[in-house]
This record gives C-alpha cells, sequence and structure tokens, in this order.
C-alpha cells in the first residue's frame, strides 16, 4: 500500500489481487441474500481505490481495509433495506494472526460462540455449553437440566445443525 | 477468479497518482475555513461586528467568548480529521472536546458564587438570551456543509459520530464568529447560551450525520 501511495502501479497492483481474495472470503460469508458477494468486491476494491488517502501509513493496512469492507457490507444492507443487524465485530477479528492466538483469541472465539448461539432457545444454548464447552458428559448435563440423555442428544443435535444450516457448515469465524 | 474483477484491479491500477502525506487534514481544513469564511461573511452582513469593537478587544470577555468557541471547534475540527478515515475511533480526545465547557461552566459558577441574588437574572439572560443559540445555530451552518462537504470526499465509516463531531466543529466555530457581533459580557451567559447554539448544531450534524456523510 506504501508503494501504492507512492504511485508504483506493479506491487499496488499484486496487493489489490491480494486483497481481492480476502474480501472475496469475507464476502462469500456475509453477504446477505440477494446480494452479489462478487459486486461487494469490486465496490470495495474501487473504494479502496479512490480512497486510499484516508489510509493512515502508522496503522494496519488490514484493518483500514477490512473497515470500508464492512461499511461496504452495512451499506449495502442499508440500500437493500434489508433491516439485518451489521455484524457487530470489531477491525481486527478477520486479521488476527494465528501467531498471536492466546487469550485475546479465545475470548474473540467465545465471543463469536456466544454471537453465533444468539439465534437459538436459550435451553439449546445452555446444553451446548454445558456439553461442548464446559465438558460436561451427556448424563450430567441431563441430569442438570431434569431431561432425559435422549432429549439432550437430539436437542444438541438439532442446535448444531440449524448453526449448521445457517453459516454453511463450516468452521465460524477461522481462517 | 471473476475476469471483470481481475479487470477492475487492472484498470485501477494502471494509473495510481501519487498520494501526497496529509492529503486528509487539509481537505478537512478546507471545507472548514471554505465554510468559516461564509460564516464570517453572513455575520457582517446580518450583524456586522459589535460597536464596541474598539474597545472590546481590550477586555478579557471578549477573548474569553471568542476563546471558549474556538477551542471547542478546534479541539473537534482534529477530532473529525481522526474519524474521516475508515474503523478510525474517537479516542481520548473526545473527552478533551468538554474541557473549554468544563472551564467556562467554572468561571460561571464562580462568578455567580460572588454576585447578590438580584443580579442573578441579568448574568444569566443579558438581553439575547433567546436569540443567541438561534444566530449561532445560523451562523454555523455553512461550516456545517463545509464540514460534510470534506467528509464525504473521505471515509468516514461511523456516519452518525463523524456528523455529531462536524456539528461540534461547525457549532464552535459559528459561535467563534458570532462572539465579534454579540456583546453579552457574563461568564453565566456564555456557559448557558453559546453552548446551547454549539449543541443545536451538534444535534442537527447527529442527526443528519448517517444520511448526509454517507458516501459511495
Amino acid at each position: 500500500m506504501l508503494a501504492g501511495l507512492a504511485g508504483e502501479a506493479e506491487p499496488y497492483r499484486r496487493l489489490l489481487k491480494e486483497l481481492s481474495g480476502i474480501l472475496r472470503a469475507y464476502y462469500a460469508r456475509r453477504a446477505p441474500p440477494g446480494i452479489d458477494a462478487e459486486d461487494l468486491v469490486q465496490e470495495t476494491l474501487i473504494a479502496v481505490h479512490t480512497r486510499r488517502s484516508t489510509y493512515d501509513t502508522g496503522q494496519p493496512f488490514t484493518a483500514w481495509a477490512y473497515a470500508i469492507a464492512r461499511y461496504k457490507l452495512i451499506d449495502a444492507l442499508r440500500r437493500g433495506r434489508l433491516h439485518l443487524r451489521a455484524p457487530a465485530e470489531e477491525a481486527d477479528d478477520m486479521f488476527t494472526p494465528p501467531a498471536a492466538a492466546g487469550g485475546a483469541d479465545a475470548a474473540m472465539a467465545a465471543r463469536d460462540l456466544e454471537r453465533v448461539m444468539a439465534g437459538l432457545p436459550q435451553r439449546t444454548r445452555d446444553l451446548i455449553r454445558a456439553t461442548r464447552i464446559e465438558g460436561l458428559s451427556i448424563r450430567e448435563t441431563a441430569e442438570k437440566h431434569r431431561m432425559t440423555e435422549t432429549a439432550v442428544k437430539v436437542a444438541i443435535h438439532r442446535g448444531l445443525k440449524s448453526l449448521g444450516g445457517a453459516y454453511g457448515g463450516s468452521d465460524v469465524e477461522g481462517d | 477468479m471473476s475476469k471483470a474483477t481481475d479487470d477492475l484491479i487492472q484498470s485501477l491500477s494502471a494509473h495510481v497518482p501519487k498520494v501526497a502525506a496529509g492529503a486528509v487534514a487539509r481537505r478537512v481544513a478546507l471545507g472548514l475555513g471554505l465554510g468559516a469564511i461564509g460564516s464570517v461573511i453572513l455575520m457582517l452582513i446580518w450583524f456586522g461586528p459589535r460597536h464596541d469593537i474598539a474597545q472590546a478587544v481590550a477586555t478579557p470577555m471578549f477573548w474569553m467568548k471568542l476563546g471558549y468557541a474556538a477551542a471547542t471547534g478546534l479541539i473537534a475540527a482534529v477530532l473529525l480529521t481522526r474519524l474521516a478515515r475508515p474503523g478510525a475511533r474517537p479516542g481520548r480526545l473526545a473527552a478533551l472536546t468538554l474541557a473549554p465547557f468544563a472551564l467556562v461552566a467554572l468561571m460561571a459558577v464562580a462568578r455567580m458564587v460572588q454576585a447578590p441574588p438580584e443580579a442573578y437574572r441579568a448574568m444569566l439572560m443579558g438581553h439575547s438570551a433567546m436569540a443567541c443559540p438561534w444566530r449561532i445555530l445560523v451562523i454555523g451552518l455553512p461550516v456545517l456543509a463545509g464540514a460534510v462537504w470534506a467528509m464525504r470526499g473521505l471515509a468516514p465509516t461511523r456516519l452518525a459520530l463523524a456528523g455529531l463531531v462536524a456539528g461540534v466543529a461547525a457549532g464552535g466555530t459559528g459561535a467563534a464568529v458570532y462572539a465579534v457581533a454579540c456583546n453579552e459580557t457574563s461568564a453565566p451567559f456564555l456557559a448557558i447560551w453559546y453552548t446551547a447554539g454549539i449543541v443545536a448544531v451538534t444535534a442537527l450534524g447527529a442527526l443528519a450525520g448517517s444520511r448526509l456523510l454517507r458516501w459511495r
């Protein structure tokens, strides 16, 4: 990007190329129905280009590009009159390098999980949390919630399945 | 992947003019500056400078009014430059915007404590309390327009917040310009009615921000 700001075409072209791949992955998961993810990729590339003067060279490039991507997504939702809630994550979510994993990453993953599960019934959320995060067995969970083991299994299975349906079955925030 | 996207990348990177450092700050300064010129012209046509301006410049109150408004506007202008960038956060500077007001409010309270109760009404209301905020609102409008123009060419992503800060910058500047025409002399008046004017422009900016500042 620094090369781009300095007017060097070739490194700049490579940057846009690489960015388009990242954006494609970003919008593939988030573009609402009826909006073409590739259109958003292109709009964002144009915005990155025309508004490159707003990039602060002291800041991470990815955070800046991601903020534009998020703005474009919200803008598309608004224009589409789809009153969906815009993703509330912060700029560094997508680009946190694996090397930085640890406390912050775990906290972020936990937060992401809560957000993802927000669409499920309270009971199902509790069951999933108990078995998958706290590490309780099915029987312990069943006792705790005064349910039969079969009912617990079915509820968890349904819950995970509906999450899979909503998020394309892939791992939720991983890259 | 996509042919169209590849073509787009080719054409975008075919012509990459150099971008000067400080382009954001320059554009914000230009927008606010042109707006301020508009405000001054408006003030001169509407009121003209106060008649006793020659004596007034020797009084601390004249500079306090000007200083309070200008300092608030200036801090907000710096904050606005920050919010012109995608993903920016206001940070500590946001609290600093209130510092001039806190100072003036303290001074107002100090004056009130010293004054006899009979003087309260005159100190609080002056002779133009009802007109003052509206005049500041109107005089601030050209600056608000300038700020909106500047921001639309940049890339704010928190539009309502950016609109609010643009409002503070415009309100502060408008109030500073109006201070040249206004001959009120009490600190409580300044703390209440100038602030009300700045708040009016701020509210307008915050309400209009998410619409006016949207960029494609």
